[in-house]
């Protein structure tokens, strides 16, 4: 008996054993489908910041043509399952969980199948606290024809519905979710208020968490190569010039100093360098 | 002798064809600074908007350093033939001076193309688009800029439409994320300007959104502006430093 003996000081290896009977107690048929976002197509607004896109579960309840098909989801704390108990967990890591101020056990362990849709046991409004899971997205199997019409988009939006998000009197509301998570859903069917049939929980989905534009570091972007070309040379041309310059200064100043090396100027379109081994030269050079 | 004086001519020669190059340029680079100064492009309020308006600053000194360059240039040709020492030491001054002023322009627009990164556009979208209280005009501009830009261009914020969501704004403060995962500037448009599909365009549907980011679109013209000026001031400096050279060597040849 599950009961007898506790071989861990942690009870909550036997919850999960003990949930384990009831739904066989119960008659509810367990389906071997996990609900996944997205993928195909690829889509830029799969996961935002209040939403996330299902595929819808087209080919799964086909058996429940009577029964009313809803989404549950519910605010997953798998810090508590993440004690080495070897729960699944999708792509979060317990670090990211935001700490909450009274630490949530995990979705799977905390959803009564027979909590009815619409009451206030599971209102979206009343969402996270105190309801951990709300019921949503009311279907029936008419809503998903099986198989899926090649080329179509069949997608459940969570979240999208903002106009009943403060509205009690719509307790199933698919309002945008308070915040980043992780959430777990599941899809669940009922036959008037008896579940009848349950898939499996999906793997825990985070939201997008938004950062402050302060945190983009608009400096020190580094220069690049065309700007550093441009000065570097253009300072060594600069720096050249300048040399020159003084070099004719102080070419000149001598040059004006030692008049005796310099001659009339003659006309304006011959240059002749002075030169004395070549004065006997001078008239022959004149043309 | 016959060779020196062909050397001579040659060199002189050299000279005038270099002044003559360097009017021209002189002439093409004022023409060319009028045209930026004008003639400020649409994203000219994004610009205003970074405070960093230097290529303006770097494109009026342009104007004025391209007539000098002319005017001097006019001198050159003068003191070359004339084969006057004043003339050309008043030139080579100048024309130093004159460079110097260049040089600096040239590496203001540089400098400033370089300061244009993603993230500064990102920041100024970010904190600017759809302000609901706008601070001054320059707000209200740059979300009428944004609009016009993501429209023209089929483009939706800097890197992507994932800027909304990566990121706080004052976009999103007015604005839930349900319901505007981003701008509806961002959809696909028809033509009356409503979203050919909003559904398709909240979801992310490839088809109905515009996936990819406007920094293209926006470092374009911008980096067109700056590659003008400061590139072609790049070659004129070189080129005025060739005939700068050589007039120096041809001053320290001429006689008194």
């Amino acid at each position: 008996k599950p009961h007898s003996r506790p071989r861990h000081t942690d009870t909550r290896t036997m919850l999960p054993l003990l949930l384990l009977l009831l739904p066989a107690a119960h008659g509810i048929a367990r389906l071997r489908y996990t609900p996944v976002l997205t993928e195909e197509p690829p889509l830029g607004g799969q996961k935002t910041a209040s939403t996330f896109v299902l595929d819808q579960p087209r080919c799964v309840f086909k058996d429940y043509g009577n029964a009313d098909i809803w989404l549950v989801v519910a605010l997953d704390g798998s810090r508590w399952s993440s004690a080495g108990q070897g729960a699944s967990r999708g792509p979060c890591t317990p670090h990211q969980i935001p700490p909450h101020p009274h630490p949530l056990p995990a979705a799977e362990s905390t959803f009564d199948n027979t909590a009815r849709p619409g009451s206030n046991e599971t209102a979206f409004q009343s969402f996270p606290d105190p309801v951990h899971a709300y019921m949503t997205l009311n279907a029936t199997l008419v809503n998903y024809p099986c198989p899926k019409p090649a080329g179509d988009i069949t997608v459940l939006r969570v979240g999208s519905e903002t106009s009943c998000a403060e509205d009690e009197t719509r307790p199933t509301c698919n309002g945008p979710l308070p915040g980043p998570g992780p959430y777990r859903v599941k899809f669940l069917a009922l036959e008037g208020s008896v579940p009848v049939a349950e898939t499996l929980w999906s793997m825990p989905i985070m939201l997008t968490e938004a950062k402050s534009p302060n945190t983009i570091s608009t400096t020190g972007s580094g220069h690049s190569a065309g700007m550093i070309a441009i000065t570097t040379i253009l300072s060594i041309l600069f720096a050249i010039l300048l040399a020159g310059l003084v070099a004719m200064l102080v070419f000149w100043s001598s040059d004006s100093c030692s008049g005796s090396s310099t001659f009339s100027k003659p006309e304006s379109v011959t240059v002749r360098r002075y030169n004395t081994h070549h004065v006997y030269d001078q008239p022959a050079s004149r043309l | 002798m016959a060779k020196n004086d062909d050397c001579v001519h040659i060199l002189q020669g050299l000279l005038v064809f270099g002044n003559v190059v360097i009017g021209m340029c002189g002439i093409a680079l004022t023409a060319e600074c009028i045209y930026v100064v004008s003639n400020p492009h649409d994203l000219y309020p994004l610009l205003k908007a970074t405070e960093n308006s230097d290529i303006y600053a770097s494109a009026w000194i342009g104007i004025f350093v391209g007539l000098a360059l002319f005017a001097l240039s006019i001198l050159g040709i003068i003191g070359v033939i004339k084969a006057s020492r004043t003339l050309l030491l008043v030139y080579i001054i100048l024309m130093l001076i004159t460079s110097a002023f260049e040089m600096a322009s040239c590496i203001t627009a540089a400098t400033h193309q370089d300061s244009l990164t993603p993230e500064l556009f990102l920041k100024q979208m970010l904190e600017r688009y759809q302000k609901s209280e706008p601070a001054n005009n320059s707000d209200n501009e740059v979300t009428k800029t944004w609009d016009e830009l993501m429209l023209q261009n089929h483009c939706c914020g800097v890197l992507g439409p994932s800027d909304w969501q990566k990121y706080k704004s004052a976009f999103r403060r007015t604005h839930s994320d349900a319901d505007y995962p981003w701008p509806r500037m961002c959809c696909v448009l028809d033509a009356q300007g409503l979203p050919i599909n909003l559904d398709g365009c909240k979801l992310g549907v490839p088809g109905y959104y515009n996936s990819n980011g406007c920094y293209d679109a926006i470092s374009g013209p911008v980096n067109t502006h700056a590659w003008g000026v400061a590139w072609f001031g790049f070659a004129i400096l070189c080129w005025t430093f060739c005939v700068l050279l050589g007039t120096m060597f041809y001053w320290s040849r001429i006689e008194y």
